[in-house]
């Protein structure tokens, strides 16, 4: 379970991005965070991972309150979550395979059991015939895939995703969005930060939608509002 | 292990991939390190001149009679025993003569039909290496003035004060600029490691998302620097010894003589270790540095 408790966050240069949000989201859950630019998706999203601190609330994952992790606690943290990013952040120089592979290696595993689930992960995503590629020889829908493939390998707890399809064709971006729904059926919670109205329709989901740093509405596609923790006290 | 694996595979790896980054700061080290070194050369010759002519330094009691056997024997064994005293020699009227004469070379027959009597008998005193100074002359004159029969002593108070100057200039020059040419270097290797690492933030930003703690991404940028550290210290040895071999040694030889160039020795091996290690010190901090600004979790 994820919960924010008034969350805000103003960045150093005094523009206020996101003004107290509250808001739960269960374990298995699938999310939209949407709204236009500047509405604060991607800074929702960095706080969720800690790349950002929030000036003021408390952010509470599991049992772990990520608002007072520091330095290491926050890699440790970071284990649990997957990441799939719009201009998909793989390493170029390193193969298909290592990209992968990676996140296994920060862990300290053994090559063998590297190797077998990398070879594994990359056919669920049916790229085992391109390990020993870079990114930049494949296609777009192709590097998104390896780094969905990077993001489960570690089989999170959460993955978190930032206009994932944005860079992709309507074809590949129905894909992508197909393999998010087989993931949050293993039990992985999603949350996708998007504009891309024509998935929000195709995969209706628990829409979030923020508009200059607020919620304006969170309806599940039943039109029901998720209790939020006001209500259930 | 399969974390020490991944390390040495990504040092090695990066350097591969960045050859000519890799290039820039081992030769950046090189050079750098090779001005120290050569700077350390000289600073360790001119000492090593300046302890030769430390030797020189004596102290000279002039007697104004020639002290009986027993006295003589006397004074010997008590001045020996003085804390500063190396050694210490009775130069007798005659001996004094015929030393005078010597250095008078082509004009010694100015001394034709003069007794040796007109130059005093002399105790010359040579002192201990660590009492070579003023205040270790003067610390044997206040002991040897506890004896009446000394009161006229000769031991080169000015060249003693310019040697001293000299000796404290030469440590002061040697310790700012070796200083100043530490900091320089650690200022130029860790701007071009900044450079690699800048060219390498993506990495950096991925590590940091995909759960790498600092201490993991740090690790082979700081093995990296170690690494082209050290070989950039062995090069420098290599390119200072040539130095040494073709500018001082060869040079020298042509310019003075054979003899003065055989006094100057290249850098002792404890010398040419502090310089690797050196080196190794200035890559892994060289690498810590920027590291500390781009590694932020």
């Amino acid at each position: 379970m994820i919960q924010l408790f008034n969350v805000g966050k103003i960045y150093q240069n005094g523009a206020p991005a996101l003004h107290d949000i509250s808001m739960k989201i269960p374990d298995g859950d699938f999310v939209y965070v949407t709204g236009s630019s500047g509405a604060g998706k991607s800074t929702l999203l960095r706080l969720l991972y800690c790349a950002e601190k929030p000036s003021r609330g408390q952010i509470l994952m599991g049992e772990r309150n990520t608002t007072r992790l520091r330095g290491r606690n926050v890699s440790y943290l970071r284990r649990d979550i997957g990441f799939v990013f719009q201009d998909f952040k793989l390493l170029n120089s390193r193969t298909v395979f290592e990209n992968v592979a990676l996140p296994l290696q920060v862990q300290g595993l053994s090559r063998h059991e590297i190797s077998t689930r990398v070879y594994q992960m990359l056919q669920y995503v049916g790229l085992e015939y391109k390990l020993q590629r870079k990114p930049l020889e494949l296609s777009g829908g192709e590097q998104q895939r390896v780094a969905i493939a990077r993001a489960m390998i570690v089989n999170p707890r959460l993955l978190l995703a930032d206009e994932p399809t944005g860079n992709l064709d309507h074809e590949l971006a129905v894909e992508i969005m197909e393999m998010f729904t087989r993931i949050n059926e293993t039990g992985t919670t999603v949350l996708i930060a998007t504009h891309d109205k024509e998935m929000l329709e195709l995969f209706p989901h628990r829409t979030v939608i923020l508009h200059a740093g607020n919620i304006v509405s969170d309806i599940t596609p039943e039109g029901v509002a998720p209790r939020t923790e006001q209500e259930e006290n | 292990m399969e974390r020490l694996r991944y390390f040495i595979q990504r040092t090695i790896f990066s350097m591969k991939q960045s050859p000519l980054l890799c290039s820039a700061t081992i030769g950046t080290v090189a050079i750098a390190l090779m001005l120290l070194s050569f700077f350390t050369l000289i600073v360790l010759n001119v000492q090593n001149l300046t302890k030769q002519w430390s030797r020189d330094i004596q102290v000279v009691v002039y007697l104004d009679q020639v002290p009986s056997q027993n006295a003589l024997e006397q004074w010997l064994e008590e001045i020996g025993t003085y804390p500063e005293v190396e050694q210490v020699t009775y130069v007798s009227q005659h001996e004094a003569f015929e030393r005078f004469r010597e250095r008078l070379g082509q004009n010694k027959d100015l001394l034709d039909g003069l007794m040796p009597e007109i130059l005093p008998a002399a105790l010359e005193i040579g002192l201990k290496e660590n009492a070579r100074s003023r205040e270790g002359t003067e610390s044997l004159i206040s002991l040897l003035k506890s004896n009446e029969a000394f009161h006229n002593f000769r031991y080169g108070q000015e060249w003693l004060d310019r040697y001293d100057a000299f000796i404290f200039l030469l440590q002061l020059t040697g310790t700012l600029a070796g200083g100043f040419l530490i900091f320089a270097t650690l200022f130029i290797i860790s701007n071009t490691i900044k450079l690699t690492i800048y060219a390498r933030r993506d990495e950096l930003e991925i590590m940091g998302l995909i759960g790498a703690t600092p201490m993991f991404i740090k690790a082979p940028f700081m093995a990296e620097g170690a690494f082209q550290g050290t070989i950039g210290a062995i090069l420098a040895l290599g390119g200072c010894h040539m130095l040494y071999y073709f500018f001082l040694k060869k040079g020298l030889a042509a310019l003075l003589t054979t003899a003065a160039a055989e006094n100057v020795h290249f850098l002792p091996v404890s010398v040419q270790g502090g310089v690797v290690l050196t080196g190794l010190l200035l890559g892994f901090i060289g690498s810590l540095l920027p590291l500390r600004k781009f590694v932020r979790i």
